[in-house]
């Protein structure tokens, strides 16, 4: 039986051991609580981002943090939904998981800064509108639970590991890369409702990446858009803003753009060869998740790290320390990871272990 | 240059105390220092600036705002509201200003980036969960632009990206539940 799946009969005999509870004495926390974190994938990370997913997981165990995913999650709405139709859709679908991870846990992790920030603003418009509460819970047949803390990966990991412990474990496995740490928009903004470092200057993946061995310069773009879902309808908007940011970023001789979204992450990373045709340029700006350059650090396979599955080859930063080769066509590097790798990662078989976890 | 002079001041003032009320930003702090538009990273394709937006807010020219090209396209980036030092949210009010229009019935002519909004959420309606591959084919059909990034689709496939089958989640019915709550399931265009 997956995790998922018991979750979801737990929450099921709970929430009638509740009503039952409730009818008693009212009181609402009879749930024994978990300190694990209930997990919000979100859409990008079960299809177009699914490495962000699997290196999530596989550093979340390497690390010993518990993630319970959310059963039965829906889509957050993402931006269309308050932009279209009006209305609260794009706090009542949001309202859904919420109240389903509040049953258990007191906080939840969304890595997609597109899920965080829908999350966080439905929340905040829920604590704000006794009418929106009562919409919610109309629709979900149950007074709506919303209190639960919300944290996006950066938060999680900064919370969980000091970057002294890190530091101590890593043993500066990393040192040699210049990271341009990159949070784009919906991480932190708005500042008022997202509550999440500093709006015009975040520094928050700074000290974990230091605590890698690598740098982390300052990177002027940090809080730029990369033309968010403008992909389809308006691709010129995308290729300017995101051109913008891997220019900077090569200009400055960073190694990789660290990110922790995947839309900016597919805007920089898939077309990045649009960009280069579109603006006869020749970067080669590999653009990594924050989760995968901890996996990294940590050792981790970059094979099982799903590093490979970016367009943008990162061959010659991973030489750099040590995997991979650095030369050689893409699909020897693809075939040989496997292989080679694990020889020299230091936890190759649980981490493939995990990954089966993470597929699961 | 033409000049254009809106008809629209009494019930335009009307509109734009709404926008402020709902919004919570006060339009009229705006002094037009313009640094909202120069970090714009679509204002390229804007027909107003977001600070002439500001303005035509406070001269009460709402058709126009509400009409505007900027008020469909503006994707929410924020990033003109982290800069302003008046500290209005101007993301913020545009995007309220997209919702009004959207009440009214105002459709615009950027109608390509109506139909991704309104394929995403058929599509989160239908399964619950967003399907992308059939996202992306049945825009570009819609759109009659069938080779539109077609030269991504052997990258996507190559690295495994995408999902063939859509996935669905169980409680589908909830989720119906949530739309119908919003727009009385009906099929709204």
């Amino acid at each position: 039986m997956s995790d998922a799946r018991k979750m979801s009969v737990a929450v099921k005999a709970g929430v009638e051991e509740r009503n039952a509870d409730e009818r008693n004495d009212g009181s609402r926390n009879v749930v024994p609580r978990n300190d694990s974190y209930a997990y919000f994938p979100g859409c990008s990370l079960t299809s177009s981002a699914g490495e962000y997913d699997a290196s999530f997981r596989l550093v979340a165990k390497e690390l010993g943090i518990g993630l319970d995913e959310i059963p039965d999650w829906n889509c957050c709405g993402a931006s269309p939904a308050p932009h279209h139709w009006g209305g609260n859709l794009g706090v009542l679908l949001p309202a859904r998981n919420l109240h389903i991870a509040g049953y258990a846990h007191d906080a939840m992790v969304a890595p997609c800064a597109g899920c965080y920030n829908r999350h966080k603003n439905a929340q905040h418009e829920l604590a704000g509108s006794e009418e929106i509460r009562e919409q919610a819970t109309r629709v979900l047949r149950q007074p709506v639970r919303y209190e639960i803390e919300i944290l996006n990966l950066v938060e999680l990991f900064d919370r969980e590991v000091t970057p002294e412990a890190l530091a101590e474990r890593v043993q500066g496995r990393l040192a040699g890369l210049n990271f341009a740490t990159y949070y784009g928009c919906l991480l932190t903004r708005p500042a008022k409702i997202m509550n999440f470092d500093n709006h015009r200057n975040p520094v928050s993946m700074k000290p974990l990446l230091m605590a890698t061995g690598a740098n982390a310069d300052h990177f002027p773009f940090k809080s730029e858009c990369c033309g968010s879902y403008m992909g389809l309808a308006h691709k010129e908007i995308v290729l300017r803003a995101s051109r913008r940011i891997i220019d900077v970023a090569d200009g400055l001789g960073f190694d990789a753009i660290v990110t922790a979204c995947p839309l900016c992450h597919q805007n920089l990373d898939l077309r990045q060869g649009q960009i280069n045709k579109a603006f006869g340029t020749n970067i080669e700006m590999p653009i990594l998740y924050f989760s995968q350059v901890l996996g990294l650090a940590l050792g981790l396979s970059a094979d099982d790290l799903g590093i490979d599955s970016h367009i943008v080859s990162a061959r010659k930063l991973l030489a750099k320390i040590g995997q991979g080769a650095a030369d050689g066509d893409e699909r020897s590097i693809t075939t040989n990871n496997s292989q080679g790798i694990q020889k020299t990662a230091e936890s190759g078989a649980s981490s493939s272990n995990a990954r089966v976890a993470g597929e699961g | 240059m033409t000049i254009r002079v809106s008809s629209t001041v009494p019930s335009g003032a009307d509109v734009v105390a709404d926008i402020e009320r709902r919004s919570g930003e006060r339009v009229s702090a705006c002094y037009q220092c313009g640094r909202c538009t120069s970090t714009c990273t679509g204002a390229f394709a804007f027909d107003y600036p977001p600070h002439r937006i500001m303005r035509m807010l406070q001269l009460g020219q709402v058709d126009e705002v509400l009409n505007s090209r900027t008020a469909q396209i503006c994707y929410d980036c924020m990033t003109c509201s982290t800069r302003c030092p008046m500290n209005i949210d101007v993301a913020n009010v545009i995007e309220h200003a997209k919702m009004i229009a959207d009440e009214r019935g105002i459709e615009g002519d950027e109608k390509e980036i109506r139909l991704f909004r309104l394929a995403f959420l058929k599509n989160v309606r239908r399964y619950g969960r967003l399907h992308e591959a059939r996202l992306l084919t049945w825009i570009n059909f819609r759109s009659f632009r069938p080779f539109n990034d077609i030269s991504l689709i052997p990258l996507i496939l190559r690295r495994k990206k995408i999902h063939i089958v859509p996935p669905r989640i169980k409680n589908r019915n909830e989720v119906h539940r949530i739309f119908r709550e919003i727009n009385g399931g009906d099929k709204p265009e």
